[in-house]
């Protein structure tokens, strides 16, 4: 999933500013999940809003709306008629849900609401842990199915930098060893043949490095 | 002559700190103003309850909840107080000032301590005057 965190109201203040009525949009997928987007974040955020404006004797109209994905077009649609009586919108989606909105509706004004920041599973509830970089080359079968170039520090392939000190890693003790991680679980699995094999450096242009990137499935292109 | 602040006080608590057809032990009187809520378990105080709240005009918001390890759902009165704090970051944060939210541990049907909390938080509320967002 896409993890990410609401922005400050402070800053949510700011970029809305210069409008008299605002949609905010949640996205009912990822952001939900991580309590950035969801429904019930949609209303917690107008109601503080428009506490905070209140107080400042400012008038907004604000407006509630939330749809599955904000990166789909199929759930976009249901979102029309909520945008085109409003001055803004808002969305508390994703990065890429931000920009599908704005590409949807190029008259309106689509502002973000939310701080996209990594790919990433739910380790347990209310922690959130960056698991793929989405370098566009992905090794986790050589590395037991835990990936170094996330969550090693130095991104080392071939083995660990010697600096990890009882599972902990020398940059922070607050972060796990990957590489002791991976040979731990290679054990297990009964791969420790695995260290020998040679993983060259990444050639980067497959990341985002490379620049933007596209996925074309002619398949289902019709 | 000036008059007289008399706070508006809501009131969120479990039906289990007060059961079902048990009022809580407060009426209108000269001081204060109280609006109660009964809510399946604490856990049900939803952010955007305690907010609106405040939209709606109240000067003070209070959530009653069971004793620590008493809940009947067994983790409801501590999910509520997560809840609790990071309502009053944010009231600090849109300059209402946190400390108009407060959660109280209760025990079932203890009337008094209901009575002695509004008593002895009061003087704070009407310290703090009126919800600069009403």
């Amino acid at each position: 999933m896409i993890v990410g965190e609401q922005k400050t109201i402070a800053e949510i203040k700011e970029i809305i500013a210069p409008y008299k009525k605002l949609l905010i949009l949640g996205c009912g997928t990822c952001v939900k999940t991580c309590f950035a987007g969801g429904q019930d974040e949609v209303a917690t955020l107008a109601s503080a809003l428009r506490l905070a404006l209140r107080k400042e004797g400012k008038e907004l109209a604000i407006e509630e709306f939330t749809v599955e994905r904000q990166c789909e077009d199929e759930f976009i649609q249901e979102a029309a008629a909520h945008i085109s009586p409003n001055s803004a919108v808002l969305s508390l989606a994703c990065g890429a849900g931000v920009q599908a909105i704005a590409r949807r509706f190029g008259k309106t004004p689509v502002l973000p609401g939310v701080n996209t920041t990594f790919i990433g599973v739910l380790e347990k509830q209310g922690l959130f842990t960056e698991e793929c970089l989405g370098c566009g080359d992905c090794k986790l079968a050589v590395f037991g199915g835990i990936c170094p170039v996330t969550r090693c520090s130095k991104k080392l392939l071939n083995g660990p930098c010697g600096g990890s000190q009882k599972g902990k890693c020398e940059v922070s003790p607050d972060l796990d060893c990957a590489w002791q991680q991976i040979i731990e679980r290679l054990k297990i699995l009964g791969q420790l043949n695995n260290l020998r094999v040679y993983v060259p450096p990444k050639n980067w242009k497959t990341s985002h490095a490379g620049g933007p990137r596209k996925l074309v499935r002619e398949d289902h292109i019709i | 002559m000036k008059r007289q602040f008399k706070p508006e006080i809501a009131v969120f608590h479990c039906i289990s700190t007060f059961p079902d057809g048990a009022a809580l032990p407060f009426s209108e009187d000269e001081n204060f103003s109280i609006k109660s809520f009964k809510l399946p378990c604490s856990s049900m105080v939803k952010d955007v309850y305690l907010l609106r709240a405040f939209e709606a005009g109240a000067d003070a918001v209070l959530v009653f909840v069971c004793p620590q390890g008493q809940c009947r759902y067994v983790e409801g009165n501590i999910r509520a107080g997560k809840r609790v704090q990071f309502v009053k970051k944010l009231l600090d944060e849109i300059e209402i000032d946190g400390r108009r939210l407060a959660l109280f541990n209760i025990a079932t049907g203890d009337a008094a301590a209901a009575v002695e909390i509004i008593q002895k938080i009061l003087p704070e509320i009407v310290k703090l005057g009126p919800n600069p967002a009403a």
